[in-house]
């Protein structure tokens, strides 16, 4: 879809967008309520027990490890911390669902009335049509600076529950159901600790959307609740979205859109759905409320073929675990421990390194990024930080993108980068040469004063070796000496370029150029 | 026929006859084939017999005093389990068509720490159909026979295992209570039955009915056996986050200390609850009169809201119940429907298939009341009115150690009797109270119908964890009374 029809849309209407973002906590070692490993994959029905499996007479024993850490994704959050709390059961029948009953919460989920603060920049920005060219400070919050602005996103509730099994339907086409002969259920992932937090209908773009959800990744994997990997399902966020004429006070209804497995995904099937509604209105059609389904090939939503129900889930509180009481100081404990979050480390990194507001943004989004920055730093000095980060934002990222891989599985380590920066900044290799470093030990895993020695790279700047090589240079040359004394001085990058050929791309540059111009004049 | 009378010995005689070497583990196991053999015919008390497991386990004994070992509290005991527990190499039923296949994945804690202390497993008992019932005429697989008299119904749900104890067929048996199922048929079969405290007991491996009520409980012919077994499988339990770590005492040692001193209330308001018998009635006045002959100071009490009871039962209960039979949907074990035509069409037909009726009607009822719209006017209400209940028992108990009133408002009925459930459903009106309050409670034979012949019995009730107390209690009134029903039939054979 195009981006200006998007836009065009959001010029006469307002769209109001609530996101549902599933968690899995995969940082516990087991299931909610048993005792089997928390792991992704597996042969299926591998990592079951009876009570995982809902067998007659089992029960359900919480896990308070999965506990803790929602409280403290509440606590990051800002979130209130409930002192007194409860799981329900939420009951439907589905063959996902060994007990036809989910563990989850109703009335008291452990964290509510949390908010994250977003910022948009960059195309984003246009999808804010109401705010123009005039970014107001009231709601959204402009961040003169860059020409973006930063907005205040609600969180109702963050409740814990257990995750369901995964069916696979066979026969049918691409594992659909539509056409498919029958099912298996494979119950690996039931019972996974499921966080579930529910944002206000604060989001009003799709850009709005994907930074939102991208905050909150950013601050589960600095907290390291969660790998909150949108492939492998460990963070799955639903978009509640509806669209009204700008200026009216009633919502609209709202669809829900699911299957979106990636931001880019989740940008794209909201924007997609604001237009859909919005053409559907326009042709003075009405919005059905319904359960859409984003088709990521196609890039469009269709609905559910299922005749939607209203779910009458029955809830009421769960009797084989008793209620929990929260003590204040335990919460407290908690709170103290929390880690610095992306937001302060962005500033941190603007105040103590000088880094550029985008450059430490980005390393700091992504805690494995901060984790690799922060080593490096460690090892070359606060004062070299900014090359640290060009590396790590330029050639590092190109390869890791190139290589398809996470930085911790990069072959070049901090400390190799470190190491790297080092030789660079102490003159001993030049620019170019140290991209070749680069490369060889993100090949080999070299270290790269390893390299440099073997290579016999090292850079020359002793400023008499230099002048005898120009000296004979010049003499080799006279013509185009002369050419340069006359006014050509052009020329001297042919000098310089013919230098370095004899260097064999050892001289230092900087020197090189020095010693070309005094001697030629 | 075995020379072993298992009827005439109380499991502590027979764990001790086994010690001493006067017979084996194996001849207590043979001896309770062998009666069941001459029995169960006519009684039905068991649906599946596991003599593999109880003669290994008999094995396992005979060899430990073989070996020198001092055997444990119930080595070599005879014991029924109740078919909604789980027991690797049993089938665990629940007296269902549903699970009729299906077998246990792993043990119950409270069958495993029975079994841990020398227990020998003779059999599953028969039950009410997912122990929704009070005759054990709801089981799919046919009705428990009292064996005082064949005609009439051995109380539920835990029938058969009341029966096969009042037949002597095991000296003890493990029953489970959610609103009486182990008192009213100890009273219609004239045996011991206790229901501990809510979380004295793992619930973990019995298959739930009302998770909130329900606990398991040991059946015997003498208090101090109930006692024995209590021991065993007391205590808290990592796989049951409702199990107490309250700590467990020994419900035997204080037995004999009798009941002087004891503070003793009767429960006047509910004595006189319509359809209560004459004589049942006047049997709890004649038991005031024995604790206070014994030395205990004798009072009276109300439970005003334990007359909202029943009806806040049957709707806390069968909603419980709703949600926890969900899983009972044919996909990954029990009963499934033959040649579905989607998964919903499975689901309805396997349940449809697989259920009773008095299953498909608690169902029904819990669903209502958890229905959006119906929350607050049922299920609310009904938690309200157990609140009540609870603040009642928690006054007596401040004036009372232990509380009277009769385990049943009438003796053991005649199959097909009470027809209409809500007839049924008043047999519990004295047991239920107690599962929505949580407390402990004993039901101990207190005499004979002058007119039917048939037990009664005696519910002394106990504040929390307080089993000690009931128990000693329970001790006292069984001496005094001196009091050892043995049923007709049993009494025929043995002579």
């Amino acid at each position: 879809m195009a981006k200006d029809r998007l836009t065009e849309v959001l010029i006469r209407y307002e769209a109001v967008i609530g996101l549902e973002i599933h968690t899995e906590i995969t940082a516990v070692n087991t299931k909610m309520f048993c005792g089997c490993p928390v792991a992704f994959g597996g042969e299926p029905n591998t990592r079951v027990c009876p009570v995982c499996l809902g067998m007659p007479g089992a029960l359900p024993v919480p896990n308070e490890a999965a506990i803790e850490w929602t409280v403290i994704a509440g606590l990051a959050t800002e979130c209130d911390i409930a002192l007194w709390s409860q799981f329900h059961r939420k009951q439907y029948f589905y063959p996902d669902m060994p007990k036809d009953y989910q563990i989850s919460q109703y009335d008291l989920p452990f964290c509510s009335g949390g908010f994250v603060d977003i910022e948009v920049d960059g195309d984003g920005v246009a999808e804010r049509a109401d705010l123009g060219g005039a970014l107001p400070f009231v709601g959204p919050e402009a961040v003169p600076e860059d020409g973006g602005y930063r907005a205040r996103i609600g969180i109702t509730r963050i409740h814990l529950e257990e995750d369901t099994g995964k069916m696979v339907h066979v026969g049918g086409s691409e594992g659909r159901i539509a056409g498919a002969t029958h099912s298996l259920v494979d119950f690996n992932r039931a019972g996974t600790p499921l966080m579930e937090l529910v944002s206000e209908p604060d989001i009003r773009t799709p850009e709005e959307a994907r930074r939102f959800a991208q905050k909150l990744r950013s601050i589960w994997l600095a907290l390291g609740v969660s790998d909150c990997s949108m492939e492998e399902g460990s963070m799955r966020v639903d978009a509640n979205v509806s669209v009204r004429l700008r200026g009216a006070t009633e919502l609209g209804t709202k669809s829900e859109v699911k299957n979106m497995n990636s931001f880019k995904s989740l940008h794209d099937a909201i924007a997609y759905e604001i237009v859909r509604q919005a053409d559907l209105l326009d042709a003075g059609g009405r919005v059905e409320q319904e359960t859409r389904h984003w088709d990521a090939g196609a890039k469009r939503t269709s609905g559910l073929r299922s005749k939607e129900e209203a779910h009458d889930y029955r809830y009421f509180p769960e009797p084989d675990m008793v209620p929990f009481s929260f003590e204040l100081a335990w919460i407290d404990a908690l709170a103290e421990k929390l880690p610095e979050l992306p937001d302060a480390r962005r500033d941190r990194y603007i105040a103590e390194f000088g880094l550029p507001k985008h450059d430490a943004a980005a390393l700091a989004a992504e805690h494995a990024l901060a984790c690799y920055f922060e080593e490096a730093v460690a090892l070359t000095g606060a004062d070299r930080a900014r090359p640290v980060a060009n590396w790590m934002l330029g050639d590092l990222a190109a390869h890791l993108n190139a290589a398809g891989i996470e930085i911790v599985a990069s072959r070049v380590t901090a400390a190799m980068l470190a190491e790297l920066v080092g030789l660079i900044e102490d003159g001993t290799i030049s620019g170019k040469q140290a991209k070749e470093v680069f490369a060889e030990a993100a090949s080999t895993g070299d270290a790269p004063g390893a390299i440099v020695e073997a290579r016999g790279m090292k850079q020359v700047s002793d400023t008499s070796a230099i002048e005898a090589v120009v000296r004979s240079v010049i003499d080799a040359h006279p013509d185009e000496a002369a050419s340069y004394r006359g006014g050509k001085v052009g020329l001297a990058g042919f000098f310089v370029g013919q230098v370095m050929r004899e260097m064999r791309g050892q001289g230092n540059p900087a020197v090189v150029n020095e010693v070309v111009r005094r001697l030629l004049e | 026929m075995s020379v072993i009378d298992l009827s005439a010995l109380s499991a502590r005689q027979v764990r001790d006859s086994i010690a001493l070497g006067e017979f084996t583990a194996r001849e207590a196991a043979e001896a309770a084939y062998a009666r069941i053999e001459a029995l169960d015919g006519d009684v039905h008390a068991f649906l599946q017999l596991t003599p593999e497991l109880a003669f290994a386990a008999a094995d396992r004994v005979d060899m430990a005093r073989a070996a020198g070992n001092e055997l444990p509290p119930l080595a070599g005991v005879p014991a029924g389990i109740k078919d909604n527990m789980n027991l690797i190499g049993t089938r665990t039923t629940c007296g269902s068509r549903m699970l009729e296949n299906y077998e246990s994945v792993y043990d119950c804690t409270a069958v495993r720490r029975l079994l841990d202390v020398g227990a020998l497993p003779i059999g599953k008992c028969n039950m009410d159909e997912f122990a929704f019932g009070s005759s054990t005429e709801n089981s799919a697989y046919g009705p428990t026979h009292n064996p005082w008299d064949l005609e009439r119904v051995p109380g539920g749900s835990s029938g058969g295992s009341a029966a096969c104890v009042a037949a002597g067929m095991t000296s003890i048996s493990l029953g489970s209570d959610t609103g009486g199922s182990i008192r009213q048929p100890g009273a219609l079969t004239g045996t011991v039955a206790l229901k501990p405290t809510y979380g004295r007991v793992s619930r973990y491996g019995v298959v739930a009915f009302g998770s909130s009520l329900d606990q398991i409980g040991p059946f015997g012919t003498s208090v101090d056996d109930v006692a024995l077994a209590l021991e065993a499988i007391s205590g808290a339990d990592t796989m049951d986050a409702t199990s107490s770590s309250e700590p467990v005492g020994s419900y035997t040692d204080g037995l004999d200390q009798g009941a002087r001193g004891l503070r003793v209330g009767i429960v006047r308001d509910m004595l006189e609850l319509e359809g209560c018998g004459a004589e049942i009635r006047a049997s709890v006045d004649l038991a005031a009169e024995t604790f206070a002959a014994l030395g205990a100071e004798v009072g009276e009490v109300d439970l005003p809201a334990a007359r909202h009871g029943l009806a806040a039962y049957y709707i806390i209960g069968p909603a419980e119940a709703s949600s926890n039979l969900a899983r009972f949907d044919g996909i990954r074990y029990g009963h499934r429907a033959a040649d579905p035509a989607d998964v919903l069409d499975l689901y309805m037909r396997s349940r449809a298939e697989g259920f009773g009726p008095e299953t498909i009607r608690r169902i029904m009822l819990g669903t209502y009341a958890l229905s959006a719209g119906y929350y607050d006017a049922y299920y609310g209400q009904a938690q309200k009115a157990r609140t009540r209940i609870i603040e009642d028992f928690r006054a007596a108990f401040e004036r009372f150690d232990v509380l009277l009133t009769p385990t049943t408002p009438e003796v053991a009925f005649r199959f097909g009797e009470k027809s209409d459930p809500y007839t049924m459903y008043l047999n519990d009106v004295y047991t239920i109270p107690v599962n929505l309050a949580g407390n402990c409670a004993v039901s101990v034979p207190s005499g004979l119908c002058s007119t039917s012949g048939m037990p009664i019995g005696l519910q002394i009730i106990g504040d929390y964890f307080a089993e000690a107390i009931l128990l000693r209690a329970a001790a006292a009134f069984e001496e005094a009374t001196g009091f050892d029903p043995i049923p007709p039939l049993v009494g025929s054979l043995n002579s």
